[in-house]
């Protein structure tokens, strides 16, 4: 079953969405819409599908037994259910400076944080759509903002989202330093119950870091999925006067000839995803790469094929 | 090097600019804030560091473009001492020896020409000589590879020279041999006694580089010297015979106060001897009683005792009886009353000149009538056929002057022979007896005949009445000096060969018009005469070195030209004071020539016995009485400056505009510069695209 069929006009641009000022109006036009199409879809996710037979056993509810199997089989035999979700759902926003990047003027692009902010207004509202317990949890270099997961707390997100999107922060992070790995050691530790988690992050991380962060969070049995969010300029490198480049992290200057720098810079970066796609998977977790030009429901078929996938590995 | 406009240089700041915008260009650099520089830090160096190289080059051409420009705007060159030309080799040695009047003071030719034996003696086989003589103008006296007893040979036999002191024509001709010559050594003798009047600094002249000019100066010192200045005679002509005056101007150069006796001599004998006291550094007029002018040209001379320079000491002049201008009015057969008296009548009147007026009538004329005439006036008369008529035209052709009053005279009738050399056709007769008369209203003031009346309250015309006139129409070449004021011609002349014919519209007595009794009629009259006579002033000396242009002074040629006319192309010979002969002629080729030596020439005709000729007296130039010191140096100096800068002896003559000029490295650093920008302009397109 895969989840990239649907056709690519029903996919709505972030830079309309955008111009939609509040988040849950946002998150309701993406996920309906894209639930609406997901009927047309060939594959139905749902949490009370149908899991295995097993013999009768003395006690069982009789109206769970199969009776046509019965009458196939004459032998009774009790219909198994998946149980509802109702998991754990966090999403880990990365809202570290890096993140603000790629704003364009006149609302044609948006920023990495803004995007990630969409896709998270979108994921929480879906899966309170199916009644999971949804919490958000905003780092940068350490925790930022965390929203416990519950079954009310879609609201707050989105309000936390919303002043997220709102906030900014100097860049004075020190080169090197590791935006994932504390925070997502203390969420781990906080966490009791097994969650579904999603990172939406720009990944300027030694894949090392990273793998090392998401262990953590595997170690206890929660479910990954990564959402490495670029924009189209720092894929391609597409400048073109020589400038000053500053580090939004750390502040550093720079001053760089792009077109002497593009294909080394390409060649660098595509190393670096295909190493963090390679060492994530490894990890068992699920990671996807994501350009902010790309419309946002895109993601939420990635997410969606990614759960399919983590509720088939039990 | 050296630069001709060094305050180009300050455009060197201009440099500052390209250094300025790439500071500015790299400010203005874009900040680009970026993730992470995580990738871009990983990239090597080097590359970043290449590129600041290639645009280190960018600033690099732009800048020495700029400072060649400039350069090149600052005309650098090359000081160039060639010091060591001219210290071994062959010499081109000029002697400049100055033979003007005033070497004439004490031993100072003979101490002239000792300096230039010494410098012809000093030279070896293998040098070049030149010997120039000088004075008003420079003459070589031999041809360089002449030996040195041919120069010895020129300077015995070089005199001294009436002419003033003039170096520029003589150092002008010395640099063109020096520069001609192809010998490693140049140099340069200046013998003179330096008189400050003949020196005006002539920046055009100078040697070139590497010429010695070695001076030798005889004058300096105290030098006193008195002269005859300047004679002036006055005429007085109211008694029965003409007297002259003449007074004569001694000047004293000197610090002391002389006494000199001056004596007047004439024709050759002693007329009178004045004591005279002349102050120191001044000057005393002194006058000799009146004499009676004598009969021909006769030669004056004031006389001084003689001192230091005698060429000075006296003054030679020609008093010549006034020279009457012959005048025939011919008139009609049966004239008015008075036809032609207010015209003899005003012609006979005044002394400078005085016309010999003489009336014939037409049916009287014979062809020697016009013999010696400077002026014939027709006064209503048809103009005469025949052999009469011939001998008239031949007479304006050869220089007389002929003035045609048509009047009331039938034009029809006149010879058709005569209408190439008339200068108006006659038409009909304009009576202006109604509207009270007509006027004389356009006059060139610029024709001789009106340039008296120019100046203001010198005549008025206005008050003249023409009641009658004869409408003329000028011939092509003809010229309109006066109008009546219907624009209708009141004169029109014509020149014809040598002579000049006039016709005037109107009548010369009162019968048409009342000019004749208006005082300006007598010097209109005399102005007519003068011109159309061709009339010049007689001049009582000319200046060593004057050109004597015989065609002007008719009074000198005319006793040996019969008359002014046919004749005037004959051969005359004139002797110099030294006995030189000259053939020349009044017009024509040889009527040209120059007067060089003090004393009298003597112009006499074929037949004229030697001795009893036109004297012409030649003087030598006042100014050379003035023996005023130039510093030596100060022309050495500017001969052979360098830089504005003198240097004694320096063999440096040329100049650094010439130095330049022949070097021309401003071109070279011109095209280097363009040659830059071109490449400037390619690397920078290149980099525009590459980044673009």
């Amino acid at each position: 079953m895969t989840t990239a069929s649907a056709p690519e006009t029903t996919f709505l641009d972030p830079s309309v969405l955008a111009r939609i000022g509040n988040l849950e109006l946002l998150a309701r036009t993406v996920v309906e819409g894209f639930i609406n199409g997901l009927h047309r879809a060939p594959h139905l996710g749902s949490s009370t599908d149908f899991a295995e037979h097993r013999a009768y056993m003395p006690g069982d509810d009789v109206r769970r037994i199969d009776w046509r199997l019965y009458a196939r089989s004459d032998r009774h035999f009790i219909k198994e259910y998946e149980a509802d979700t109702n998991t754990n759902f966090v999403v880990v926003l990365d809202v570290s400076p890096s993140m603000r990047y790629g704003a364009l003027e006149g609302g044609q692009r948006l920023s990495k944080l803004t995007y990630g902010c969409f896709l998270a207004a979108c994921l929480a509202y879906f899966s309170s759509l199916q009644r999971d317990r949804i919490g958000l949890v905003t780092i940068d270099h350490d925790i930022v903002d965390y929203v416990p997961p519950s079954g009310k707390h879609l609201q707050l997100i989105l309000h936390t989202l919303d002043r997220v999107e709102r906030a900014g922060r100097d860049a004075k992070a020190a080169p090197g330093q590791s935006t994932l790995l504390a925070p997502l050691q203390k969420l781990s530790e906080s966490l009791r119950r097994r969650s579904m988690m999603v990172l939406i992050s720009d990944l300027y991380e030694d894949p090392d870091d990273v793998v090392k962060a998401l262990s953590h969070m595997r170690g206890r049995g929660n479910d990954m999925v990564v959402f490495h969010l670029l924009d189209p300029r720092e894929l391609d490198f597409t400048f073109a006067d020589s400038s000053n480049f500053i580090d939004m992290e750390t502040g550093v200057k720079m001053p760089v000839i792009p077109e002497y720098l593009r294909k080394q810079y390409r060649d660098l970066v595509a190393a670096h995803t295909a190493e963090l796609a390679r060492r994530i998977g490894g990890a068992r977790a699920d990671y996807s790469l994501f350009d902010t030009s790309k419309p946002l429901d895109k993601a939420l078929f990635a997410y969606l094929a990614a759960r399919q996938r983590f509720s088939r590995v039990r | 090097m050296n630069f001709l406009a060094p305050a180009f240089l300050a455009g060197l700041a201009a440099i500052a600019v390209p250094v300025l915008i790439h500071l500015i260009h790299r400010e203005r650099k874009a900040v680009v804030e970026f993730p992470s520089l995580m990738f871009l830090q990983r990239i090597p160096y080097r590359s970043v560091r290449r590129q600041k190289i290639r645009h280190l080059l960018l600033l690099i051409l732009r800048c020495i473009a700029i400072a060649l420009l400039v350069a090149a705007f600052a005309r650098p060159f090359f000081q160039r001492r060639q010091t060591a030309v001219g210290t071994t080799g062959a010499r081109e040695v000029v002697i400049l020896l100055d033979n003007s009047a005033s070497m004439g003071y004490g031993h100072r030719w003979d101490r002239a020409r000792d300096a230039a034996k010494k410098v012809v003696a000093s030279l070896s086989p293998s040098d070049h000589g030149t010997l120039i003589l000088f004075a008003s103008e420079a003459t070589v006296a031999n041809d360089p590879t002449a030996p040195p007893d041919r120069i010895n040979a020129a300077l015995a036999t070089a005199k001294l020279s009436s002419e003033a002191t003039k170096f520029a024509p003589a150092l002008k001709l010395a640099s063109q041999i020096i520069t001609a010559s192809t010998l490693p050594r140049r140099e340069v003798v200046l013998i003179s006694d330096y008189q400050k009047i003949g020196w005006a600094n002539h920046n055009e002249i100078g040697f070139p580089q590497g010429t010695v000019v070695t001076p030798v100066d005889l004058g300096g010192g105290a030098s006193p010297n008195i002269a005859v200045a300047q004679v002036t005679t006055s005429r007085d002509s109211t008694g029965v015979r003409d007297h002259v005056t003449v007074a004569a101007r001694l000047i004293n150069t000197g610090t002391d106060p002389k006494s000199v006796s001056a004596t007047l001599s004439v024709g050759g004998r002693d007329v009178q001897t004045q004591k005279v006291d002349v102050p120191a550094s001044g000057a005393q007029q002194v006058a000799f009683t009146s004499i009676a002018v004598p009969s021909g040209a006769t030669k004056g001379v004031v006389r001084i005792s003689a001192d230091s320079l005698t060429q000075d000491d006296e003054l030679n002049f020609t008093i010549a009886p006034d020279e009457a201008v012959p005048v025939l009015i011919i008139e009609p057969t049966n004239p008015r009353a008075n036809q032609s008296l207010y015209l003899s009548r005003a012609l006979s009147i005044g002394d400078r000149p005085s016309f010999r007026v003489d009336e014939k009538s037409a049916d009287a004329l014979t062809p020697r009538d016009f013999d010696g005439r400077a002026l014939v006036v027709l006064d209503e008369v048809t103009p005469p056929n025949g052999a009469v008529g011939e001998r008239l035209r031949a007479a304006v052709a050869s220089g007389a002057g002929l003035v045609i009053v048509p009047g009331s005279s039938r034009v029809e009738a006149w010879p058709a022979e005569w209408r190439a050399i008339l200068p108006a056709m006659v038409g009909t007769t304009v009576d202006r007896t109604g509207d009270a008369g007509g006027t004389m209203s356009s006059l060139d003031y610029a024709n001789p005949i009106f340039e008296l009346f120019n100046a203001p309250r010198s005549g008025d015309f206005s008050m003249a009445r023409f009641y009658r006139y004869r409408a003329l129409s000028p011939v092509s070449g003809a010229a309109v000096p006066a109008r009546f004021d219907d624009g209708s011609p009141a004169l029109v002349e014509k020149a014809d060969g040598a002579g000049k014919v006039l016709m005037w519209a109107s009548t010369l007595d009162s019968y048409w018009t009342n000019l004749p009794l208006q005082p300006v009629f007598l010097p209109f009259v005399h102005q007519l005469g003068k011109d159309v006579g061709r009339y010049a002033d007689p001049r009582p000396s000319f200046l060593a070195g004057d050109v004597l242009d015989l065609s002007r002074h008719g009074e000198l040629t005319a006793p040996y030209t019969s008359g002014r006319g046919a004749d005037s192309t004959s051969e005359l010979t004139l002797e110099a004071p030294s006995g030189a002969r000259d053939r020349v002629t009044a017009t024509g080729p040889n009527h040209l020539v120059t007067l060089k030596e003090q004393g009298f020439y003597e112009l006499r005709g074929p037949t004229t016995p030697t001795g009893s000729g036109r004297p012409i007296a030649v003087n030598v130039d006042p100014a050379e009485s003035d023996l005023s010191h130039v510093d030596p140096q100060d022309i050495v100096a500017a001969v052979t400056a360098v830089n504005g800068q003198h240097a004694p002896g320096d063999l440096n003559a040329a100049t650094p505009q010439d130095q330049e000029q022949r070097q021309k490295l401003w071109w070279y650093l011109l095209a280097a510069a363009l040659l830059l920008l071109g490449a400037e302009t390619a690397l920078s397109n290149r980099l525009s695209k590459a980044a673009g």
